[in-house]
């Protein structure tokens, strides 16, 4: 029984996101977004690593759809590479500091006393840096690197996870509720799987949502300058940084992946909104 | 002594203060409980009556093992509370069952109505998994809900079918005692009226002690056959309902009593002001500020409770009925 409530639970929850009309578009436009990452290599026209140089620089046409960069690149080619790379690092890095900072928020709003201190400094720290300079810092010593950039940014959302979970947790820990299971005789993992955690996971779901378009961006602005995946990988971060020095003879080398990347953030925004909206008890009828 | 005889729960002598950080000479002390004794015996229904303030769900909260006494001792079974939940806090837990007077509250908003009910069976596993369903629609049944409601949230219902769901979780656990805070306060006259009558068929029906807390006297004398009056963290009264209704021995139960509105007298208010602050109480008899048959001695000592017509205890020097047998 629980299984298929909890079953109806999620069905309600996605229904509710898709009563909203600018909800509905976010998913649609991300949904694009994945499936043009999933199949790259069958949409793709060309090598996106190819290099010809005397294509380069060319305008959008036939050939090349959207155009070549200064090495002859397929700008298409690589937009759809490059989704992926976006999208792996976007959600990789959210996942990986979501289980991080929920573990640690948990533990710091159940155990209370000098854990909670200890563990809420440590925090503080993290969260002392604004998360690209963190990443950059990460990067510095540890080098460039696909992986080496999911780590980076995972440990910069590892402290506003564990921040709200906390506060949250010591929201949910005083209710009547949690003291009735305790009553009642419920285990006290069950009373933190159940009880706890089920009342707090709707906040680290949006939370979740949101992170992975700052990620994303935070991913091609440190490609950007130049700490992040090394060319000639296809990156939308590094196609942009290339593109900016023949903005004026060539403006779609760094427009195209710019626009392409504005519309995935904007997408996840709205994305996010309907997750929140969804989720939240005091919004009209949803649950 | 022999089983049947020893109360479920015996308070003895027990306080109960809490340091408040206010005021300019150091921390200040709030006596909630103040020497409150009482006994609650298997098979009875005891409330406990008084104002806001009085005490009343610091005690509960103490039956139920939330807080511990500063001082005296709970016994439960005539074994103190305390080493009971140290040995078997699950065989308590299930024994012992509680209604919160905020109902919605008390249950998972992310649950439905039945998980809700079925926890308490799961957890001490006191019935087979697939048996579940089927005995939360028996549960539900008995308190007058229909079987739909299983599938619902406890937002999607009244605050009087909150009541009863919380009422047929407590039932789930299959208790020997129920205490209940306030539970039917704040409902309207006509639900209130049937939640009433649910609570009295079921303790009649499945032998349960039931502990009442409520400040109207009205729904105690409907529910209990004992009541205990309490007086900022004392009780000053104790006895059969009938015969405290009869004729109150206490100023401040003929006060209390008095002050409930009827439809064949007007409305009087014999009790003046407000309940003093337990933080500062007065010498001698804590009510003498308020009582209407204040006399010189009350402001110099302390009623002990004594003895009246051998079933009541009363904390008065100056009693308004009945013989005082020696304390």
């Amino acid at each position: 029984m629980p299984m298929a409530t909890r079953r109806s639970a999620l069905a309600e929850g996605w229904s509710a996101v898709w009563a909203q009309r600018s909800a509905r578009w976010g998913m649609g436009i991300v949904l694009a977004y994945v499936l043009a990452a999933l199949f790259a290599p069958w949409l793709a026209t060309h090598d996106p690593v190819h290099q010809a140089v005397e294509a380069s620089m060319q305008p959008p046409s036939a050939a090349h759809w959207l155009g070549t960069d200064s090495f002859g690149q397929d700008i298409y080619s690589r937009l759809l590479y490059g989704a992926r790379l976006a999208l792996a690092i976007g959600f990789g890095s959210v996942l990986l500091g979501m289980v991080a900072g929920v573990a640690l928020g948990l533990l710091a709003g159940l155990a209370g006393g000098r854990t909670e201190w200890a563990i809420m400094r440590v925090v503080d720290g993290l969260l002392a840096f604004p998360e690209l300079i963190l990443a950059m810092a990460f990067l510095a010593v540890l080098g460039p690197g696909v992986d080496n950039l999911v780590y980076a940014l995972a440990l910069s959302f590892v402290g506003p996870f564990a921040r709200t979970v906390r506060s949250d947790v010591l929201q949910v820990r005083a209710q009547p509720y949690v003291e009735a299971a305790r009553l009642m005789g419920v285990p006290m993992r069950e009373i933190v799987v159940r009880h706890v955690l089920l009342n707090v996971a709707p906040g680290i779901v949006v939370q979740a949502g949101i992170r992975v378009s700052i990620a994303i961006l935070l991913e091609s602005g440190l490609s950007f300058l130049g700490v992040g995946v090394a060319p000639p990988t296809p990156d939308w971060g590094l196609m942009i940084a290339e593109g900016r020095a023949f903005i004026t003879m060539a403006p779609w080398i760094a427009g195209i992946p710019g626009v392409a990347l504005a519309i995935l953030l904007v997408a996840l925004n709205l994305l996010a909104d309907g997750l929140r909206d969804a989720l939240d008890p005091r919004s009209g009828e949803a649950r | 002594m022999n089983e049947s005889t020893v109360p479920v729960f015996s308070v003895l002598d027990v306080e109960k203060r809490f340091l408040l950080r206010k005021g300019r000479g150091g921390p200040v002390e709030l006596r909630a409980l103040d020497g409150v004794r009482l006994d609650i015996e298997a098979g009875s229904s005891v409330a406990l009556v008084g104002e806001s303030g009085s005490g009343k769900s610091t005690l509960v909260r103490m039956l139920l093992g939330l807080d511990r006494p500063g001082e005296g001792r709970v016994l439960y079974d005539g074994i103190d509370l305390q080493q009971v939940l140290a040995r078997d806090r699950s065989r308590f837990a299930r024994e012992v069952a509680f209604v919160y007077q905020d109902a919605r509250g008390s249950m998972n908003p992310r649950f439905t109505i039945g998980e809700i009910i079925g926890e308490p069976m799961r957890v001490h596993r006191l019935h087979p998994a697939q048996d579940i369903p089927r005995r939360v629609a028996l549960l539900l049944e008995r308190v007058g809900l229909p079987a739909s409601v299983a599938v619902r949230y406890p937002h999607q219902l009244s605050g009087g079918q909150v009541r009863r769901v919380a009422v047929a979780r407590a039932l789930a656990q299959e208790p020997r005692v129920i205490m209940a805070d306030e539970a039917v306060a704040g409902l309207d006259v006509s639900v209130q009226a049937s939640l009433l009558n649910l609570l009295r068929e079921l303790v009649a029906e499945l032998k349960v002690t039931l502990v009442f807390v409520t400040h109207d006297l009205g729904v105690a004398s409907y529910l209990c056959n004992r009541i205990a009056v309490m007086y900022l963290g004392r009780i000053l009264e104790t006895g059969p309902v009938d015969s405290i209704l009869q004729g109150p021995a206490h100023p401040y139960t003929r006060g209390l009593l008095e002050s409930f509105p009827r439809f064949d007298r007007p409305l009087r208010a014999p009790l003046r002001g407000e309940i003093p602050s337990p933080v500062d109480l007065p010498a001698g008899c804590r009510f003498a500020s308020r009582c209407p048959c204040v006399q010189p001695q009350c402001t110099e000592a302390d009623p002990v409770a004594r003895a009246l017509d051998g079933r009541r205890l009363v904390a008065c020097l100056f009693p308004l009925s009945g013989e005082v047998a020696a304390a």
